[in-house]
């Protein structure tokens, strides 16, 4: 039997319980929130767009042309029946040189795709606020951050924890890695098996969790508008950021394999790495090259928005590493993940069963 | 090196500061081994040294001359069915067996052929496609020895098989070993049941506190201890007769009278003198109907070797 054949038995061996562990089941929701929250906001402007249809609706012109100053009846003679139109009264004015209570109105008007709201006070039209009901190129940008900041830095990072502490560790526990051990298989080529089941699992999860956060993003949008999009750059970032995410699993689940075999408790891993790579930004580049996620950034498509409202401790905590080009990123990643697997090897060569110690 | 024996050169493993064995010296032949002694004295340390599951300290120890360090060769001949009562979550008596002969790299229908055949030498066909989960404790044990057995190793390593076994198994599964030493293979075992060991065992090693006591054949054993009297069990018409007869014989230590009057304790520094002795006696004219080493199981020799500390 080869090696790979060896490799290739393990992991199939190992992938139903990789999938199905009871233990790291809120993986799936790691995975998902962001589906979940994308399908909320796609469903919601579904609703609106729907609702907002079925109203009055004026020409994008007439929208435009809404100037402050205007009082409500002249909006009204020109634009015709809002969607919306209250009108309440405030009692104590701001400005107390002012008599009299202030009487306000605010109106909404749709053109289709854009939702005018003008504010009047005492009769005169003093704010036109027009928004987009979807705007593609904003929800993109919210997909990156979401993807960068949450998929990158928390969901795959402690997803891989989940998955790849256990591989071993949780064997141990459950009093059963001697059954592995017992196998004709060297010690090494049972590390890569468990490996590549866990890889298979975690990429497989986390993929398909920023797919469909990326198909969410994209449903409620105009399919003409979706498909200009994919055509020219949407399909090369699904690609793009599958990769990101599956070379994540690559390089994180290498380091918590290594860390289940070295150490009993995944807590003290897992904050030492988070510290490692929330701060590698502020480290000399030869140390950065030694950071998963600063590779990580340097595939994803779309540079992460970063609000420059943001406490500045988060913002500098956020700030990303400078990148590398793509193709040196991964062969970084994958140069590191075989350092770190290459340590594990040695671990796990010394590694004995002894469950009463755990 | 022996490529048919198992070898430890001079031993030891430590749990930290804690003895696992000490300097072990042994060569283990083919045949059944029993591995014999108090809970903590090292015994599933052992076996777990020749599995490779745990590494020495110091020494060498080589399994038919195959380093524990090398489990990809070790494992080709090796079948180790462990104290450990867990099996992977969810699978079946079937999976459980399957699955070691797949990691041995068997083809899928052979695996299955001869994943059946274990369980049918361990009376668990029927049960084979019930989850192990919901298996008692003694057809966990029977699943291990699948397992173990199901690609036909020459060492087969068993940690108290006998465990929650039924009398009808429990036979079944000593005339299993029997079937297995006799084709020249190691069957290595452990068991806190003494009795049973001693009926079955080619040899057995006494292990104590981490050191091996005592290795052999029982009766060898036995023998050697010349510091310690053996004993034996008279059946007779006239105890009190006999035991005054022998009480002249400057070999006998002690003799004690059983209440029936007919049974007699009898103990010798001299087992060869005690032997001419009984002839005479019996040539004499005195009825004696049998005699019994009391002496010779391992319950006597834990005694005199381990001073009762089991």
């Amino acid at each position: 039997m080869s090696v790979w054949a060896q490799i290739w038995t393990i992991a199939r061996l190992e992938l139903f319980r990789v999938f199905f562990s009871k233990r790291s089941f809120w993986v799936y929701g790691l995975a998902l929130f962001p589906v979940v929250i994308f399908t909320g906001h796609a469903i919601d402007s579904k609703f609106r767009q729907q609702r907002w249809g079925e109203g009055s609706r004026i020409t994008p012109v007439m929208m435009d042309s809404f100037r402050e100053g205007a009082t409500g009846e002249e909006i009204l003679e020109k634009a015709g029946t809002p969607q919306r139109d209250r009108k309440w009264t405030r009692r104590q004015r701001r400005d107390e040189d002012d008599e009299g209570p202030d009487r306000r109105r605010f109106m909404t008007f749709f053109d289709g795709k854009r939702q005018a709201q003008l504010n009047f006070s005492d009769g005169k039209l003093t704010s036109v606020r027009i928004s987009p009901l979807l705007n593609f190129e904003e929800d993109r940008k919210i997909f990156a951050g979401v993807f960068q900041y949450f998929y990158l830095r928390l969901g795959i990072f402690f997803g891989c924890l989940g998955i790849f502490i256990n591989l071993f560790r949780g064997e141990m526990l459950d009093c059963s890695l001697h059954y592995w051990f017992l196998a004709p298989v060297k010690r090494e080529v049972l590390l890569m098996g468990k490996y590549l089941a866990g890889l298979i699992a975690a990429a497989s999860i986390f993929t398909a969790g920023a797919a469909l956060c990326f198909g969410a993003l994209l449903f409620p949008h105009e399919s003409g508008e979706v498909a200009a999009y994919l055509n020219s750059v949407g399909y090369e970032h699904l690609a793009w950021y599958a990769l990101a995410a599956a070379l994540g699993c690559v390089g994180y689940g290498s380091v918590f394999l290594a860390a289940g075999l070295l150490l009993r408790n995944p807590i003290v891993p897992a904050v030492v790495l988070l510290l490692w790579e929330a701060s590698n930004s502020f480290l000399p580049d030869i140390l950065q090259k030694l950071s998963v996620l600063h590779y990580l950034q340097s595939v994803c498509p779309v540079p992460a928005p970063m609000n420059s409202n943001a406490p500045a401790l988060l913002r500098m905590l956020l700030s990303p590493a400078a990148p590398s080009s793509v193709w040196v990123a991964i062969a970084g990643l994958l140069g590191v993940t075989a350092l770190v697997l290459f340590a594990a090897s040695q671990a796990v060569r010394r590694l004995e069963i002894n469950y009463g110690t755990e | 090196m022996s490529a048919t024996e198992i070898v430890f050169n001079d031993v030891s493993k430590f749990y930290g500061e804690v003895l696992g064995v000490n300097r072990v010296d042994l060569r283990i032949p083919p045949g059944i081994t029993s591995l014999v002694g108090p809970n903590g004295s090292g015994k599933t340390t052992l076996m777990n040294l020749m599995a490779g599951l745990v590494h020495a300290n110091n020494g060498t120890l080589r399994v038919r001359g195959i380093s524990p360090r090398n489990p990809g060769e070790l494992m080709k001949i090796l079948g180790y069915a462990t104290q450990y009562d867990a099996a992977p979550r969810g699978s079946t008596g079937f999976d459980f067996v399957l699955a070691g002969l797949l990691l041995h790299g068997y083809s899928k229908p052979d695996a299955e052929k001869r994943a059946w055949a274990a369980l049918e030498r361990v009376s668990l066909t029927q049960a084979g496609n019930r989850k192990v989960a919901a298996y008692s404790k003694g057809m966990r044990q029977r699943v291990r020895l699948a397992q173990a057995i199901a690609h036909d190793p020459l060492v087969l390593i068993l940690d108290e098989p006998l465990n929650g076994l039924d009398p009808l198994v429990r036979a079944e599964t000593i005339a299993l070993f029997r079937e297995y030493a006799a084709g020249g293979r190691h069957v290595i075992l452990s068991s806190h049941v003494l009795q049973e060991v001693d009926v079955f065992s080619d040899q057995v090693i006494l292990i104590a506190n981490g050191m091996i006591v005592a290795e052999g054949q029982i009766r060898n054993v036995r023998e050697e201890m010349t510091e310690h009297p053996s004993q034996y069990l008279l059946q007779c018409r006239d105890a009190a007769r006999v035991a005054s007869l022998l009480f002249g014989e400057t070999h006998v230590v002690e003799a004690k009278i059983d209440a029936d009057g007919k049974t007699l304790l009898v103990m010798t520094k001299n087992r060869d003198a005690f032997s001419a002795s009984l002839q005479q006696i019996a040539l004499s004219g005195e009825e004696i109907e049998s005699v019994l080493a009391a002496d010779e199981n391992v319950d006597a020799l834990y005694e005199y070797l381990i001073g009762g500390r089991k």
